[in-house]
């Protein structure tokens, strides 16, 4: 198979030498891994390679200003979102952002054990002209430890509509609860690149 | 935002930035700005353009982010981003460069990467001959060696299929564990 224009004098191509390279270590050379001189310094040359690639992943430090430089960038770019009345007996309106009342149920569906919660969206209850009712429509990631048995929704419902009564002062019209993922604990770092993060 | 140790998931992430949480998108600029910087000092280096290039994606990321339709697949569009912009921004340098990417070479003495942290000989002789692959080519070798992507992840990335991939891949290891070390 030879991939390349890189043929040893032997015949052998590099990618050749290259996808033997462990099992020659491991001890499995054939008859001619064993003597040819040609393949031998090939293997000398990749095994170099291989060492310094490893160097090169960890070479780099992230300049200590960026996350800064990017953070700043973003902000400056918020979205805001709709607005959601309050209800109030003073004279005047308050307004909320669905932004801020979706963190705010994000965070109480959060402090349920094996729930994450993910989009969260939040609408102008039905009850026309009265402020302070709202649908919402929230989507979670489920441990699968928790698949079986609906406790754990039960409890974002009760915790959800209990936050934002108590935190915001809204009243839930209606939660809609969708499960649109699950996972396994301590999975996450398989998520991320080959090599080390930050 | 939450009660367990475990930091949250890609897909979870992503969902809530997408909804404007910038809390959320803080995590996964703080998980992936460093093999993002990483890939495009490699690619241009420099690292004051591989800045700007990192700060670019993430920020057009962010804006863009309603347009990703898999919420888990956020890092490979990063990777796919920054190549791009990397690949856009060597060829603003060198207007002339409509030549054959496999086999043509690219000797740019200021593409000599910086020295500053290198520890090892071979650190530098392999910084000094992934500055004479194609960009392309070096692409493909660093989205594969030093970041592990798949061959068709970065076939999307360049425009080639995984076979295409595979080879220039190949070759570029070749050249790169000839300057290691001579066999011949």
């Amino acid at each position: 198979m030879a991939m390349t224009d890189y043929e040893l004098p032997c015949e052998r191509d590099v990618e050749q030498v290259w996808e033997r390279l462990d099992a020659v270590g491991a001890g499995l050379a054939d008859e001619h891994e064993l003597t040819c001189a040609h393949c031998r310094a090939a293997r000398e040359s990749l095994l170099a390679l291989r060492e310094a690639t490893a160097e090169l992943v960890v070479e780099d430090d992230v300049p200590p200003a960026l996350f800064g430089r990017i953070m700043s960038a973003v902000r400056a770019e918020v979205r805001r979102g709709s607005m959601v009345a309050l209800p109030t007996p003073e004279p005047g309106s308050v307004e909320i952002s669905e932004q801020a009342v979706a963190a705010v149920l994000r965070y109480a569906a959060d402090t349920v054990d094996g729930v994450r919660a993910r989009r969260c969206r939040v609408r102008p209850g039905t009850r026309g002209g009265v402020g302070g009712v709202v649908e919402v429509e929230l989507t979670l990631a489920v441990s699968l430890r928790n698949v079986t048995g609906g406790e754990a929704l039960a409890l974002v419902r009760e915790r959800v509509t209990a936050a934002a009564a108590a935190r915001v002062g809204l009243t839930l019209a209606k939660l809609d609860l969708l499960v649109d993922d699950l996972f396994e604990e301590d999975t996450v770092e398989e998520d991320t690149v080959g090599e080390t993060g930050e | 935002m939450t009660t367990a140790a475990t930091p949250l998931d890609d897909a979870t992430l992503v969902a809530r930035a997408k909804d404007g949480d910038v809390r959320a998108y803080e995590q996964l600029v703080l998980r992936y700005q460093g093999p993002i910087f990483r890939l495009a000092v490699k690619m241009l280096a420099h690292r004051g353009d591989a800045e700007d290039v990192v700060q670019e994606v993430f920020l057009n990321a962010w804006r863009k982010l309603g347009q990703l339709g898999e919420d888990a697949a956020f890092v490979g569009w990063l990777y796919r981003a920054t190549t791009n912009r990397c690949l856009n921004a060597i060829r603003a340098r060198k207007p002339q460069a409509d030549v054959d990417l496999d086999t043509a070479e690219s000797p740019r003495s200021d593409l000599q990467p910086e020295r500053a942290a290198q520890v090892s000989g071979q650190l530098a002789a392999l910084n000094a001959a992934l500055a004479q692959l194609t960009p392309e080519q070096r692409a493909c070798w660093l989205l594969r060696e030093v970041h592990g992507r798949s061959y068709e992840e970065i076939g999307e990335v360049v425009g080639a299929n995984a076979t295409a991939v595979r080879g220039r891949i190949a070759r570029a290891r070749a050249q790169l564990a000839e300057v290691m070390k001579p066999w011949r």
